[in-house]
């Protein structure tokens, strides 16, 4: 019974604490608490989801499925926080059939290497699936991020049998209508944008209670951090008087008049 | 001096072909590097690797069982090799439960090859065994009969030294097999090319080598149409020097899954193109530091295999600052460029698109899943007169002058357009990748 065991963000655990002798309570995990993962994690970044996480990160040994309304949205922007951190401890990153090609200068804008990641371009659903099965198996990328936007949740079963004994991070990236199915992935995410730098994540599933709430993180991508203006910084106001308005709008959007463009492009 | 003898007597009586014999010669140098070829027998010395192989009993039980699987029938030991090869042929497995002469003096003199021109002459004088050659006085031995029955007598009792020539590892690695059956596809040849994997294999431990490509070749059988030709050959090569048996089978037969045989195959030859020393990683003490699974290198190399080198890349970065130039990918295996290339300040995208994407346009405002916020820029990218592609005289530059900006789309994300000048006065706006 130390108080080490305790996760801290729940306040039910202190009052049902007194009631189990010590060599029990860390093998008893209730209903109201989060899963503890048994597995090695590794943090996210973003230590407002490392607290909705089932043991403080994203999981080694298991599927992580992240779902988001198109591809090639938010993938770098949510996992290339964690993906620094492999690259950072030399570790390699596979990408298996990614929606497009993925532009190495601006990824190590969010701290990956070069030397450190490899592309597969896989066709169709059965060699995407052969490739990340054979990756995981294989045991030897600390990083797997797979797009397998027509996965059937009997191969995904297979895939997660076979990741328990891999020890890297294993990401699914597939389409938000897959929500709806029933997945053997132990987490699954969903992720969209917000306007404003915001990513949103849904938890759909993971160890432990339900998580009902939208997570908020901050996340600028690719280097765009060090241009950004005080007025950029909020630019969904600025879109939403976009569309409607037939007159240019008197924001920085608006492209430059005709005249200077021209001038521009023939110096 | 701890020998053992191994025959592999032909059934005609004739002496085996110095080919039979090396097979299990290759065989037996995995013990011990003293390995020699004697009359229908192998002979191996074996003292220095007793300790190796922990302990006499345990080897000695080794050798015995994976003899009888390489088809020797008959095995002895002695402290020389003469002596090991008599007692073999006479039927004794052990050489040291007694005195050597003792047990050598009993044997019939025929085990004795140097007493065959004799034969008839020794009859007559009423020898039987070896001890009855030996009470004949020396000086007569050798005046009577040649000089050879002398010294074989004297190294099979350990009188006199003997000299061996050593048997050494072929250099090139070449062997074939007959299969069983006729196979009619291609991935069933597996079965018969396992077998000859296996030999090359040993055959490269033993040179303390792996290959970096092979050849498989077969024939087709004598029943085969005269316009399926000869045969075919396939050949596999791997990224890094392998002498893994299971490695290479699979990288095999991912190779072999994509060839349609012309007719049914009766022979399998494999050839060892590439061999190159190879260190052996060492084991760990501790079962915890090996490490599980492949390493990543095999792993691409088998999916190349499948998919095609073109498919598994690496990105190489190149000192440019137009989009299409500034990376370029490359297969997995090749090396990277010693010099690396400093990256770029300036934001840039994570996923661009192969083409850029004509927008359409809503008055002078590109639209891309609704319309775009252009948020900063432009960032102007302009350069490329030095490049020059086709043919010299008909050659065009791939020169580039765009304004980059970053646009914001409320479904599509942060994007990466750029706008540019058309022939004439029209511009024309293109999406070229996106910050995901």
């Amino acid at each position: 019974m130390t108080p080490s065991t305790a996760p801290a963000n729940d306040p039910h655990f202190a009052t049902v604490q007194p009631m189990l002798p010590g060599a029990v309570q860390p093998l008893v995990w209730r209903g109201a608490e989060l899963g503890g993962q048994a597995t090695p994690v590794r943090s996210s970044g973003w230590p407002a989801l490392d607290r909705e996480l089932p043991g403080g990160g994203w999981p080694h040994r298991v599927l992580c499925e992240v779902l988001s309304p198109q591809p090639a949205l938010i993938e770098w922007r949510l996992l290339g926080p964690a993906l620094r951190a492999v690259a950072a401890g030399g570790g390699q990153i596979v990408v298996v059939a990614p929606p497009r090609q993925p532009y190495m200068p601006g990824l190590i804008h969010d701290g990956l290497d070069e030397r450190r990641f490899v592309w597969i371009r896989a066709e169709g659903p059965a060699q995407r699936l052969w490739v990340t099965e054979q990756l995981i198996k294989a045991n030897a990328c600390q990083a797997l991020v797979a797009w397998l936007p027509q996965a059937r949740h009997e191969q995904l079963r297979r895939l997660q049998v076979c990741a328990q004994a891999a020890e890297g991070l294993v990401f699914l990236c597939r389409p938000e209508a897959a929500q709806h199915e029933a997945s053997a992935a132990p987490l699954r995410v969903h992720a969209t944008f917000a306007l404003d730098w915001e990513l949103r994540v849904r938890i759909l599933k993971r160890r432990g209670p339900a998580f009902d709430g939208t997570l908020r993180l901050p996340s600028v991508p690719g280097g765009l951090a060090s241009v950004l203006t005080p007025r950029l910084r909020r630019p969904g106001r600025l879109l939403a008087g976009l569309p409607s308005s037939k007159e240019p709008a008197d924001v920085v959007g608006r492209p430059a008049l005709p005249q200077q463009r021209r001038h521009a492009a023939s110096r | 001096m701890l020998w053992a003898a191994l025959r592999f007597p032909s059934s005609d009586a004739t002496p085996p072909a110095d080919d039979a014999l090396h097979g299990p010669a290759s065989w037996a140098l995995q013990y011990s590097p003293r390995v020699a070829l004697l009359e229908e027998a192998v002979v191996v010395e074996l003292e220095a690797s007793v300790r190796l192989f922990g302990g006499k009993r345990r080897l000695r039980d080794r050798i015995v069982q994976e003899a009888a699987a390489l088809g020797c029938n008959s095995l002895a030991w002695a402290p020389n090799s003469l002596a090991a090869l008599m007692l073999a042929r006479a039927g004794v497995d052990s050489g040291f439960r007694q005195p050597l002469p003792d047990i050598l003096d009993a044997l019939s003199m025929q085990v004795l090859s140097a007493t065959a021109p004799h034969l008839t002459t020794l009859m007559q004088l009423g020898c039987r065994t070896l001890g009855d050659i030996r009470k004949l006085p020396r000086g007569g031995i050798s005046r009577r009969f040649d000089k050879a029955l002398l010294t074989a007598l004297d190294r099979a009792y350990g009188l006199q030294a003997e000299a061996h020539q050593w048997f050494v590892l072929p250099e090139t690695f070449r062997t074939r097999l007959e299969l069983p059956s006729r196979v009619e596809t291609a991935p069933a040849m597996l079965f018969g090319a396992r077998r000859l994997l296996v030999q090359l294999c040993g055959w490269l431990a033993a040179r303390h080598a792996g290959t970096t490509a092979f050849r498989l070749r077969w024939a087709h059988d004598a029943m085969a149409s005269r316009s399926a030709g000869e045969g075919g050959e396939i050949s596999v090569r791997t990224a890094v020097p392998m002498r893994d048996v299971e490695h290479l089978c699979r990288l095999l037969a991912e190779n072999l899954a994509r060839v349609a045989l012309l007719a049914p195959v009766g022979d399998l030859a494999l050839e060892a193109l590439d061999v190159v020393p190879l260190e052996e990683g060492s084991a760990s003490l501790l079962p915890d530091d090996q490490a599980q699974g492949e390493s990543l290198a095999l792993a691409l190399e088998r999916i190349a295999a499948r998919l095609g080198p073109e498919c598994v890349l690496r990105p190489v970065l190149v000192d440019d600052h137009r989009l299409e130039w500034a990376q370029h990918w490359q297969p997995a295996p090749l090396p990277m460029p010693r010099k690396r290339v400093k990256p770029t300040t300036t934001p840039q995208p994570t996923f661009v698109l192969p083409e850029p994407l004509r927008l359409t346009m809503r008055g002078d405002r590109p639209l891309y899943q609704g319309p775009l916020l252009l948020l900063t820029g432009p960032h102007r990218v302009e350069g490329g007169w030095w490049h020059r592609v086709g043919p010299p005289g008909a050659h065009e530059t791939r020169q580039q002058v765009r304004d980059y900006w970053v646009a914001l789309s409320e479904h599509a994300g942060v994007l990466w357009v750029f706008e540019t000048r058309l022939a004439g006065d029209a511009n024309a706006w293109y999406l070229h990748g996106s910050f995901a």
